[in-house]
């Protein structure tokens, strides 16, 4: 790597933008169903926390990845409906409460994941796209998560089916007008509910990405806020899943900076780097939101966009 | 506030901390533990003897200051949780102001560093304010993404610009001059920020309680709409209170460095901000019942250290047990109003 | 359930005996209607007689605790909506129940009950159009439906009921936002599906034109009860105004004092507001009140009133253009407010307005909490003195209250308008803006209420009064202007307006 230099440099960033990007790229996706449904969820870092924790745990015990995946997801329903369900009830503040389920989630991934620190749990395989070249390097490249894979393929068809099945057309009613959803006869707390629950189950799978594939490890500095800026992502990506698929390619790339300059021997302001991502959040999110006018393609019963 | 309305928010919060702590009795029986024994272990740890009453108080302090972060800024309307980055900018802040503060006399110099950190942690809130109201930046979502710039700028700092070397088992900033310290409570191991902190409620009550400001901001936080109708100047008013939250919080960053640590350091780092947070709702965003909240959720940081040793409860348990807490605070908010009891005949 | 082909014609439905307490209330006490296949049925009553209690009955939103439901001679016991519906019930609201973001094709398909789980466009679309021809008027169906006036938006929202299979629908207050023309249009074609036997209407309505004009019957609800009804044909406006009211007295209509034209107090040079969207929404609007005169703004919502009323009350930041106040510029600032006399009685107080949450003496002294008779020092606020105050004023504007300390919450809606009355007109007022100020409100509040407003005219003061409801400024104003699509394009005096005339120019036929 140091002998490519600065282009080695573009060359980790690019190769981080997809490595890096899928825990963004699930817990955007999650985020923009809920929010599609007219909710907030703040606790997906929280989330994504303990998915990571629980995907490791049972990947540990069990010896399958695969089932620390579908228990990560499993693990984020759960809290996804605990969100869903108390912010039904009248009065309940849903930013509140989406911070309420972070600082829990967090907590009890800490408290569950203590005795899973040390031990090696294996890891989820690659897709080795690479394996016709002879080039080492190539294969490298070209090694891809199957659940960036997944993820790639969830946000075409998200979209579609926002737009073209029943249950993507009651959750935009759901969240664009709760009035003619009641009208309808439609249960909007219900709907909302289950919205929730499918976004913390994509983003308790985002969770299992960090555990399971990168970095491959569960400890508790894991996640430092992708969880929060995946959410900050949504209001960029103007709930467009596509959109949020593109920006976590970016996001991704911001996070693989810090490291990508250390590999090539640049180490002096590391921790400066590593808050890149955190400013180009606060930037999209300055350059995103307006006073004068509401945001083009915010479901207006979002509390979070009014 | 009429009496009834005092008595229904007690009996409404009583009932959530009971909720909690019953769940996390459910959490200790799942490991296999007499849940009864964990809450008396838990009541000895934060109550129980003097040296856990000074612990808790100890632990108290930085509370009511964070908790001040997320209360004024709640009362225009605002949820800001940037309480950990304030207080993590308030500490450095106080550093940097040690170097010219040097040669300054001891009373003098003290209230100098500690008007630093406030000052700063007040701007890094104001600025979430700012975008707030200026660029219709989320408020919620900004302070918390300052509070990991906060903590980057920190380890930044800490590992280059103002590292100490001669500090080994972590990196740390330089120490402020032994002269520049406040010591503890005379005849106590409680530091002063104590009497920082309940002079800090108490002031921030007078005045969202009984001044026009007060009153003002309330109309803004009840309804923005109405208070510019009212002609008050919305903008200045967002950016007083998040001013005012962020300067407790830098406040309580400045008490760590001048009273517990001497520098600033990952130490900065435990969660106070987000714990304040908690004390916050708990108390319903009133000042006056931060001082007592803090004091519980001090309690509970407290006896931390003692259900890990008798039980062997991984020291999270103490953040499951808040995160527990926070919930069932949340969702008793959908009871005000409906309990017959309270209701007016 | 209703996948299967429904009926071409509507159902014989009987209401018997419907009752509805909620706690101690009576808000539906015994009432019955038929309703024959075929008809047009309008239901007539104020505020509060149980209009849209019973229609809730009906369509299963509430339980009824007493009364039965037959359609074609069969009891139903209808819990939801769904059921209703698929007894072939549907329902129009006053406010619109379309998905903005969406299409009016998606709209339309929205409710289908047999919604298959992928929707395939192209079948959707050409079975919708071939649903379009059959039909007496036709819409673009590509378009979101954001961007429909709101005429338009009232038929799609009977086209869906219409494609959904609806055979009796129900409408409450449909043509409120709508002009007289859209309103006679709307109605027309409602009719006319009647009259081929294609649909049952019931209409909820408070205006008397619209029921004597479209309806065959009507039923007349007061107080829950009905105390009236009967073909159309038989019934005359003042038959239907006694059995509304009843025996309440009324206050006398406000009396406007003979005054000589004042000085100029309000004025509006080309000022041009963006809305929420950051469309143009008041564009070039100019103008001048006189102090001693109520100038009316005619027009339909959303031409752009509220955006106006929103700069001038300081809610909103103009795009361009000023405004002056006795010849001077007005920043909106509290000086500003409080040194030239500006109020402003806004529509939905507690949206508005108010703080729900803080106390009615709290609520009373937003003008004046600052002021030194009601501090300690200049800065401490003294409680006691904002209880004497609104103790004062609940007196003087009749407030019906628990006491000064009741959250405001608690009030009905005419208690918290009289709140913003008693506070908004109790100081010294030169200049007062007004959007429908008895929306909403029984006969006697909006008497008096509209008296209020006329004795601060005859007191000197420039009102500028923003309405949607054409005969409460035909009643107040000295002069009407009308407002479309954010301009002003039409002014008449008092004397000489033409309710055909300002009609036709809310829609923008010169």
């Amino acid at each position: 790597m140091t002998e490519l230099g600065w282009a080695g440099v573009l060359v980790a960033v690019a190769g981080g933008a997809v490595r890096v990007s899928t825990p963004y790229l699930f817990v955007s996706l999650g985020e923009t169903l809920t929010e599609k449904s007219g909710r907030v969820n703040l606790g997906l870092e929280g989330t994504l926390v303990l998915g990571a924790m629980s995907a490791y745990g049972v990947a540990h015990l069990s010896g399958s990845p695969w089932l620390g995946v579908l228990v990560a997801g499993v693990a984020g329903a759960g809290f996804g409906l605990g969100h869903g369900a108390v912010c039904g009830l009248a009065r309940v503040n849903d930013v509140a409460m989406g911070i309420a389920l972070f600082l829990l989630g967090t907590g009890l991934a800490f408290y569950l994941g203590k005795p899973f620190i040390e031990p090696v749990a294996p890891r989820l395989p690659h897709l080795a796209f690479g394996a016709w070249s002879a080039s080492p390097q190539v294969r490298a490249a070209l090694d891809v998560s199957p659940l960036f894979v997944a993820g790639a393929v969830l946000a075409p068809v998200l979209r579609w089916a926002l737009g073209n099945t029943k249950w993507g057309l009651v959750v935009r009613t759901v969240g664009d007008n709760s009035d003619a959803a009641k009208a309808l006869g439609w249960p909007v707390s219900l709907v909302r509910t289950l919205a929730t629950v499918a976004g913390g189950f994509l983003a308790g799978v985002g969770g299992s990405f960090l555990s399971l594939q990168y970095p491959g490890t569960w400890n508790e500095a894991l996640s430092s806020g992708q969880g929060l800026m995946a959410i900050a992502l949504v209001i960029f990506a103007r709930w467009d899943p596509m959109a949020c698929f593109y920006a976590s390619l970016l996001f991704g790339g911001a996070t693989a900076l810090g490291p990508a300059l250390q590999s090539v021997g640049v180490t002096t302001n590391y921790y400066l780097y590593g808050a890149a991502p955190y400013v180009l959040t606060l930037g999209l999110l300055v350059y995103s939101s307006s006073t004068r006018h509401t945001l083009v393609g915010a479901p207006s019963e979002l509390t979070i966009s009014r | 506030m009429t009496i009834r309305s005092s008595v229904e928010t007690a009996a409404i919060s009583t009932a959530a901390v009971l909720v909690a702590l019953l769940l996390f009795g459910g959490f200790a029986a799942a490991r296999g533990l007499d849940p009864l024994e964990v809450y008396r272990v838990l009541y000895v740890g934060a109550f129980g003897t003097w040296f856990a009453v000074q612990n808790t108080l100890t632990q108290a302090a930085p509370l009511m200051l964070t908790a001040l972060c997320t209360a004024v800024p709640a009362r225009a309307g605002l949820l800001v949780i940037g309480g950990e980055g304030a207080l993590v900018i308030g500490g450095l802040a106080t550093v940097l102001a040690g170097v010219p503060l040097a040669g300054a006399p001891a009373p003098l110099g003290i209230a100098l560093l500690c008007a630093a950190g406030a000052v700063a942690g007040g701007l890094w809130v104001g600025a979430a304010g700012a975008l707030r109201h200026w660029r219709g930046v989320n408020e919620t979502i900004s302070t918390l993404l300052l509070n990991y710039i906060a903590i980057a700028v920190l380890n930044h700092l800490i590992t280059g610009p103002i590292r100490d070397f001669a500090q080994v088992l972590k990196p740390a900033s330089w120490s402020l001059g032994e002269h520049l310290r406040i010591g503890d409570v005379p005849g106590t191991s409680v530091h002063w920020g104590l009497a920082f902190g309940v002079a800090a409620c108490a002031l921030l009550w007078v005045l969202m309680r009984r001044t026009t400001f007060g009153f003002a901001v309330d109309i803004l936080g009840g309804n923005v709409r109405a208070a510019r109708m009212a002609g008050l100047p919305v903008g200045a008013m967002v950016l007083v209170a998040c001013f005012l939250g962020g300067a407790a919080a830098g406040l309580a960053g400045a008490v760590e460095v001048v009273a517990v640590h001497g520098f600033a350091s990952s130490s900065l780092v435990v969660g106070y901000g987000y714990a304040g947070i908690l004390v916050a709702f708990l108390a319903r965003q009133n000042p006056l019942a931060i001082v007592f909240v803090s004091v519980l959720l001090g309690g509970i940081s407290a006896s931390g250290g003692l259900l890990q040793r008798r039980f062997g409860l991984p020291d999270a348990a103490t953040l499951v047990l808040r995160g527990l807490l926070f919930v069932a605070v949340l969702a008793s908010t959908t009871l005000y109003g409906r309990l017959r009891v309270f209701r007016r005949p | 359930m209703t996948s299967l082909t429904p009926p071409a014609t509507p159902p014989a439905v009987e209401v018997i005996g419907m009752t509805k307490r909620f706690g101690d209330l009576r808000a539906l006490d015994d009432v019955s209607l038929t309703l024959a296949p075929g008809s047009f049925h309008a239901i007539l009553g104020q505020n509060g007689a149980g209009k849209s209690t019973l229609v809730k009955c009906i369509m299963g939103y509430h339980r009824p605790d007493a009364g039965r439901l037959l359609v074609d001679g069969h009891e139903h016991v209808v819990v939801n909506p769904r059921q209703a519906h698929a007894l072939g019930f549907g329902m129009v609201y006053q406010h619109f129940t379309l998905v903005p973001s969406m299409s009016a094709a998606e709209n339309l398909i929205l409710g289908r009950a047999d919604l298959p789980a992928v929707i395939r466009w192209a079948e959707e679309r050409a079975r919708l159009e071939a649903f379009q021809r059959r039909m007496p008027f036709t819409l673009d169906l590509d378009r979101p439906v954001a961007g429909l006036a709101a005429g338009q938006k009232q038929k799609l929202e009977i086209l869906k009921q219409l494609f959904l299979g609806r055979r009796v629908l129900i409408l409450d207050e449909p043509t409120s936002v709508l002009t007289p023309d859209e309103a006679d249009q709307v109605l027309g074609i409602l009719r006319e599906l009647t009259a081929e036997n294609r649909l049952s209407v019931l209409i909820i309505t408070h205006k008397f034109r619209e029921a004597l004009a479209f309806a065959r019957e009507v039923t007349v609800l007061r107080a829950g009860r009905r105390v009236g009804g009967g073909p159309v044909a038989g019934l005359s406006r003042p038959d239907l105004v006694r059995m509304m009211i009843g025996s309440a007295a009324l206050a006398e209509p406000a009396t406007r004092a003979a005054r000589p034209g004042g000085a100029v107090a309000l004025e509006l040079e080309t000022l041009t507001v963006r809305n929420d969207k950051g469309l143009l929404a008041v564009r070039d609007a100019s103008g001048v009140v006189r102090a001693g005169e109520i100038v009316g703004v005619a027009g339909v919502s959303g031409n752009g009133q509220r955006e106006l009323v929103e700069v001038l009350a300081g809610q909103r930041e103009p795009e361009s253009g000023a405004i002056r106040v006795r010849g001077e510029a007005y920043r909106r600032t509290r000086t500003d407010m409080r040194r030239h006399g500006v109020f402003v009685l806004t529509e939905e107080p507690l949206h508005n307005s108010c703080v729900r949450g803080m106390s009615v003496a709290e609520n009373l002294a937003f003008r004046t909490f600052d002021e030194p008779a009601n501090t300690r020092g200049g800065w401490l606020v003294s409680r006691r003195a904002l209880r004497r105050q609104a103790r004062s004023l609940i007196d003087a504007y009749g407030i019906r209250t628990q006491g000064p300390d009741t959250r405001l919450e608690a009030l009905s809606g005419g208690n918290v308008q009289r709140t913003v009355l008693a506070r908004e007109l109790s100081g010294d007022v030169a200049v007062l803006i007004a959007q429908n100020p008895c929306a909403g409100l029984d006969v006697a509040a909006t008497a008096e209420i509209r008296n209020r407003i006329m004795a601060a005219r005859n007191a000197g003061a420039a009102v500028l009064l923003l309405s949607e409801d054409l005969d409460e400024l035909l009643e107040l104003a000295d002069r009407i202007v009308v407002m479309f699509e954010g301009r002003f394009v039409y002014e008449t005096p008092r004397d000489g307006a033409d309710l055909h005339t300002i009609g036709h120019h809310m829609a923008s036929h010169p």
